[in-house]
């Protein structure tokens, strides 16, 4: 009922399938049972901590130490309680929205300052050019963590410690969202653009009207990442910002563990509040961002 | 493109935009504002996360409620960035008017001009009685004479025991209540009598564990007279004959007398609150901690002597205020401090012991058992080296430390190691001027 | 070429200004600012001014014996990481790659779920599975009688840290070789079938050399991601038991935001830049010409 049916009558179905068993070290086709078996064990065990996680935030803390069995012997929501029900000491809310405007706020940029530097680098004639996008290409392969030090001492002079823009202008400087837009914009055909040129659309028109509306999927899935990415981020916001209502969602968990000890259950719970949105945004766009990281991949 | 999909895009724009909007309304919906009056701020800053913040929130909503012209906000973050935050901040003009520091931390903060001393503050009529604290507690927050901290609490490391392993095990008194040990005789004795292993399905059980490498073995060396530094401050001696001994006596407890687990496969803390453990030494702090264990019939004492010595590491919060305070933001700022500090009792509450020696006489703090139990220690409670390079010092002797227990190296060498290191961190910092010496 | 074209030209860069300004000002200038630090003595908790040291930090990193534990941590870390991740990422994308449609996509979302998760609840989960006494597996082992010491003893440390980044990171991975397994005409199977090569021999000279270019990059950007790695160990272990676990990108955090060394942190910080771009070309190299 799970697998395919070798003796399907369908020739050409059947041709690649037997190419796909021959692709296959061991020939899919014999076994398909087999391996989708295993293929659906080991997804069980990849989901299994996340589902651990949600069931175990409603546990009592007591009950964490101790470890009982999976289930709870004692449901409670104590754990979230104590989350949401204080917010002058869990600014929880806070931290959400801290989150969710900084990570649109950096995905906008990025969307922005992004595509219109891709634009330049793929298809206008600029002096230097090989050079200047080489350069910053070459940047990616350095850790973000070499200029944690440097950036905290810019941010300093700037003033921006401490605040949102912190974590939002310099998310712009990235070269990950050139790097994947250049691709894209070279893999699209010219002659769209070399007609309206000559029309007389200008460069701006050419991009604008044409270079991206064809790039939604591309910008759909850098965005995306780049959302996911900020939502996500902990040494920046541990780092760059003070004030606990200033946090976002994953600094402000951090929070539950003190220099000794770890509050689990507070922590797992908060966790769980931390991460539904995620998940929801995962599945709600699940085929963009799997085709971007695709993408990255194959254009090479 | 196709209708379908513009459709598609205007819905994730719409999305995007929901979004943000959203995102905005929860920002100012939830954002704080005081009113615009003419209120002085005091920032406050610390490194209280958990249970101990959310106590010193509600101290700090109390004193804002009840002096309506001064408005304190309190920022807390993990104590491992507070401290490298708070100095930064201070290099770019935002530090906080007060904030707490260890007494570990005050011989660096005080030896760069950040913080301003607090003597003549505490000699005004409305200021601290400074006979009220502890002689040995006052003289940590002391540099070169003068004093630049307002001690809120002290946490000495004192004695957590398991009530109901010590009863089955038939160390009682006479009148059958547990006897915690208070010399080295009556704890071996004690150790050997809790230390069983594991049988018919009962889990094995030890009679001590290791929790705390830094404040347990610092300690034993302690007590057993051992020294640090010379007398001028210039040469680590960590590696002398007594410290040694000390910390052969730490390895002797798990290798030799094995009443203690071997710290490669062991939580030791979670050992404790499981209920697998007879004695740990931690310190005050774990109070709340221990509390939310409610199958644990525990007690406090203080740390038995075991090496002739009395003497037990401890620390303390001390609130300070930044160097160039100056007019109202000063007076504010210390009326908050004095707040604290003649409240101290509320935050012992919170699993802390008050230096204020007036408040530990009331009925209230005697009723705290185990609070009471480890202030016994108090006078003879003794800080870490005074050291400006103190992050660095705490690493090497933790190294050492955690190598010996672990039996990676023998105490002499591992000693032996840090001592060399320290050595050189405090040439480093003679060349670099800044001063080797504490 | 005449002047207004090379104006228009020069008008190109308008475009990639915004980026480019951003680009500099947090990219370039603190990689330059980093490189100029590294050349300073500067103890930030004492009222000196920072003091020019030539290539003093570096000696002192060449000397100092936690930059090569931390730099051995790391190595071992890629070592046991990037081969791993590879591998199974490889095996998974040829597993799914036989199933199609929604039940590919269901799949291939459930692997990558991990991924989506941020460092500190994956760390959190991963340090209650790890804990000796009550965490998930040694509850489930110790009925066996079995105790593992997952982050207490220096060996199984690290193990179990990778272990942990398998779980986190391998969605990625998997999902660029399975793009690029798909991607492959089936043509050459089935030229390969009638030859008479099939399973492990088809698999071994059709698939493996087509994907090579999506292999590489996979592999290249593991290894720069290995390197760096700080999240997994900082939230997990903290770089313990006996800094086995501590990696070169802790030590420099610590280096520079508890010990106040910032010269010094620079100057750790660009030994590493190097270390990852001499491994990054070094497998350019190797991977390209084979």
């Amino acid at each position: 009922m799970l697998t395919e049916d070798p003796q399907n009558h369908e020739s050409k179905r059947h041709e690649s399938k037997r190419a796909e068993g021959a692709g296959n070290p061991a020939g899919a086709r014999r076994r398909p049972w087999l391996y989708e078996g295993l293929v659906a064990l080991g997804a069980l065990l990849f989901v299994f901590p996340l589902v651990l996680i949600l069931i175990t935030a409603f546990k009592p803390d007591s009950e964490i130490v101790h470890f009982q069995g999976l289930l709870p012997r004692a449901t409670t929501l104590a754990n979230f309680r104590a989350i949401l029900g204080s917010p002058e000491e869990i600014p929880i809310a806070r931290w959400f929205g801290n989150s969710l405007f900084i990570s649109s706020a950096a995905t906008l940029l990025v969307l922005t300052v992004d595509s219109l530097a891709a634009y330049a680098f793929a298809r206008l004639d600029l002096p230097g050019k090989k050079w200047v996008f080489g350069a910053v290409v070459a940047t990616m392969m350095v850790p973000g963590q070499i200029l944690l030090v440097p950036v905290y001492l810019i941010l300093n002079r700037l003033g921006w410690l401490d605040t949102p823009t912190a974590l939002i202008v310099p998310a712009g400087a990235g070269a990950f969202g050139v790097f994947l837009l250049h691709q894209f914009f070279v893999s699209l055909p010219k002659e769209l653009e070399e007609a309206a040129a000559i029309d007389g659309c200008s460069r701006w028109g050419i991009f604008w009207h044409i270079l991206l509306p064809l790039s939604k999927p591309a910008l759909a899935t850098l965005g995306i990442f780049t959302f996911i990415g900020s939502w996500n981020d902990f040494l920046g916001p541990m780092v760059y910002l003070d004030s606990v209502d200033k946090y976002t969602l994953p600094v402000g968990i951090a929070l539950f563990q003190t220099s000794y000890y770890a509050e689990y259950g507070l922590t797992l719970a908060a966790s769980v509040l931390c991460t539904l949105p995620v998940i929801v945004a995962f599945l709600l766009f699940q085929r963009h961002i799997i085709q971007g990281i695709a993408l990255s991949g194959l254009k090479e | 493109m196709s209708e379908g999909a513009r459709m598609h895009t205007l819905h994730k724009t719409s999305l995007i935009l929901l979004l943000m909007a959203s995102a905005l309304l929860t920002t100012s919906f939830t954002g704080c504002g005081s009113g615009g009056r003419r209120v002085v701020t005091v920032r406050f800053w610390n490194g209280f996360t958990g249970p101990d913040g959310r106590t010193m929130l509600r101290l700090v909503k109390r004193f804002n409620q009840e002096n309506p012209d001064v408005d304190v906000l309190m920022q807390r973050m993990d104590w491992a960035t507070y401290y490298n935050k708070l100095f930064v901040a201070g290099l770019g003009g935002r530090a906080p008017e007060v904030f707490v520091l260890q007494t570990l931390a005050i011989p660096r903060f005080a030896k760069s001009g950040f913080v301003r001393g607090v003597d003549d503050l505490c000699a005004q009529p409305d200021g601290i009685d400074v006979h009220d604290i502890d002689a040995n507690i006052w003289q940590g927050v002391a540099v070169a004479g003068k004093h630049y901290g307002a001690p809120l609490d002290i946490w000495p490391m004192g004695m957590y025991y398991n009530r109901r392993l010590f009863r089955e095990a038939g160390i009682v008194d006479a009148r059958g209540e547990p006897k915690p040990p208070t010399d080295r005789a009556e704890f071996l004795e004690a150790l050997r009598k809790l230390t069983r292993p594991a049988s018919g399905g009962k889990p094995d059980q030890w009679g001590f564990v290791f929790t705390n490498f830094e404040s347990n073995v610092y300690s034993f060396m302690l007590q057993f007279g051992g020294e640090f530094f010379t007398p001028d401050d210039t040469r680590c001696i960590m590696n002398g004959p007594r410290n040694v001994a000390a910390l052969q006596f730490c390895v002797d407890l798990i290798r030799k007398y094995k009443v203690a687990p071997p710290p490669e496969n062991y939580d030791a803390w979670i050992g404790f609150r499981q209920g697998k453990i007879g004695m740990v030494f931690e310190g005050i702090y774990m109070l709340a901690d221990l509390q939310k264990q409610q199958d644990l019939d525990f007690g406090g004492a203080p740390v038995p002597d075991v090496g002739g010595r009395r003497a037990v590491w401890a620390g303390s919060h001390n609130l300070c205020l930044r160097s160039d305070l100056q007019g109202p933001e000063l007076r504010a700022s210390w009326r908050f401090i004095k707040f604290l500090s003649d409240n101290s009792l509320d935050w012992a509450a919170g699993g802390q012991i008050p230096v204020r020696k007036s408040l530990r006489e009331t009925p209230r703090f005697k009723g705290m058992a185990v609070q009471s139990a480890f202030a016994r220690e108090i006078p003879y409670v003794v800080y870490l080296p005074r050291l400006p390079f103190i992050f660095e010092y705490q690493t090497e002797f933790n190294n050492a430390v955690e190598k010996a227990l672990r039996g990676s190296a023998t105490p002499q060498e591992a000693l032996d190691t840090a001592t060399a290191n320290i050595n050189k961190i405090m040439a480093r910092e003679r060349n670099a001027g800044s001063g080797g010496e504490r | 070429m005449t002047r207004s074209r090379s104006l228009r030209r020069w008008s190109g860069y308008l475009y990639a200004l915004p980026y480019l300004t951003l680009f500099g000002l947090f990219v370039v200038l603190p990689l330059l600012y980093g490189l100029r630090l590294s050349l300073f003595r500067w103890e930030m908790l004492s009222q000196l001014p920072p003091r020019f040291a030539g290539l003093g930090n570096y000696a002192e990193a060449v000397r100092d014996p936690y930059f090569w534990r931390s730099l051995v941590a790391t190595f071992q870390f890629v070592a046991l990481a990037v081969p791993l991740t590879v591998c199974l990422a490889l095996l998974l994308a040829v597993g799914l790659k036989s199933l199609h449609g929604r039940r590919q996509a269901f799949y291939r979302a459930a692997y990558f779920t991990p991924t989506i998760l941020t460092i500190s609840v994956a760390g959190i989960l991963w340090r209650w599975f790890y804990n000796s006494e009550f965490g998930l597996f040694n509850a489930y082992l110790g009925r066996f009688g079995i105790k593992v010491p997952w982050l207490t003893d220096t060996h199984w440390a690290m193990l179990s840290i990778v272990l942990m980044t398998l779980w986190w990171t391998v969605g990625g991975p998997m999902v660029v070789l399975l793009a690029g397994l798909q991607n492959i005409p089936p043509q050459y199977h089935e030229a390969a079938v009638l030859d008479g090569a099939t399973g492990w021999k088809s698999f071994r000279y059709i698939t493996l050399p087509l994907l090579r270019p999506v292999l590489l990059f996979v592999v290249v950007i593991n290894v720069i991601g290995a390197f760096q790695v700080f999240g997994q160990t900082f939230m997990i272990t903290r770089g313990g038991p006996e800094m086995s676990t501590r990696s070169l990108v802790q030590y420099i955090y610590e280096t520079a935001f508890n010990n106040y060394r910032m010269g010094y942190a620079a100057a750790l910080s660009w030994l590493l830049f190097l270390v990852i771009a001499v491994f990054s070309l070094a497998q350019f190299r190797l991977m390209k010409e084979r």
